[in-house]
């Protein structure tokens, strides 16, 4: 049975499903190396269930989009999620069926669009 | 001598590049270098312009000082608001919570750089993402 919220981190089975709030698709709850899934691995955008400031389970429910990705030196990639109602963040890490397409794009977006002449730089 | 009054304020904006008196910059708590509180295109400073570190006083919105944390916040990685206008997102290597600002005109441009080019040049880079880029 479907359900409209991501899961929470401590409940349910792995045929567990829940309906991306952004795109509409049945996503499996589990990724395939058995992780809980905070995001849509096809469109990225997650739900805000959790109150990440005070702890515990938030009344939001609002849309997050994800707004930037964190590439650590160690450790794995994270996607970066602002809520679309009350302007929370969040950090979740990449899962390894999310849509890599989408990733690089969202990786790459200040580049197109830099404060300053990247022509003064040369080689980095 | 007080550390800011109000009546302090408009000389504070006028000021130009002479030395930087007490009470008109902070000391970074990542380089140690001495920053004025004005910046060039913002309200107000929120981070060094030179490494980018910034402390955790805010706690939901910017400008609300309302964090007991203190803790010292890392730039962890670039976004891009609408109109095009970079944004850094900041981590607390203390409480871990994230904030998004401004970029200040007078950031370093070499150090906002290769942290916009970091996803490029890391190598667990997805090849398959690559190619169709
Ligand atoms: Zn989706
Ligand atoms: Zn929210
Ligand atoms: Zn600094
Ligand atoms: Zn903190």
């Amino acid at each position: 049975m479907s359900n409209t919220n991501p899961p929470s981190p401590s409940t349910g089975s792995r045929t567990e499903t829940f309906t991306c709030v952004r795109c509409g698709r049945t996503v499996g709850a589990f990724t395939p190396d058995g992780l809980r899934r905070n995001h849509c691995p096809s469109c990225l955008h997650s739900r805000h269930v959790h109150d990440h400031v005070e702890g515990g389970p938030s009344e939001c429910l609002s849309r997050m989009s994800p707004i930037s990705i964190a590439v650590p030196r160690d450790g794995d990639w994270k996607v970066i999620h602002r809520c679309t109602r009350c302007d929370e963040l969040t950090a979740n890490r990449v899962q390894v069926d999310d849509n890599q397409l989408i990733l690089m794009r969202l990786a790459v977006r200040p580049l197109a669009q830099p404060p300053f002449p990247l022509e003064v730089f040369g080689e980095l | 001598m007080p550390r800011r009054n109000p009546a302090s304020a408009d000389r504070r904006v006028q000021r130009r590049k002479e030395r930087v008196p007490r009470g008109d910059a902070f000391r970074c708590a990542g380089c140690r270098a001495d920053v004025p509180f004005h910046a060039p295109g913002t309200a107000h400073r929120n981070h060094c312009p030179q490494c980018l570190t910034s402390l955790h006083v805010d706690r939901r919105v910017p400008g609300d000082r309302a964090a007991g944390c203190g803790g010292r916040m890392e730039a962890l990685s670039l976004s891009t608001r609408p109109d095009g206008e970079w944004l850094l997102i900041h981590h607390c290597l203390v409480c871990g919570e994230l904030s998004a600002n401004r970029i200040a005109g007078d950031d370093n441009p070499l150090v906002l750089l290769r942290m916009a080019v970091r996803p490029l040049s890391d190598s667990r880079v997805p090849a398959r993402a690559m190619l169709v880029l």
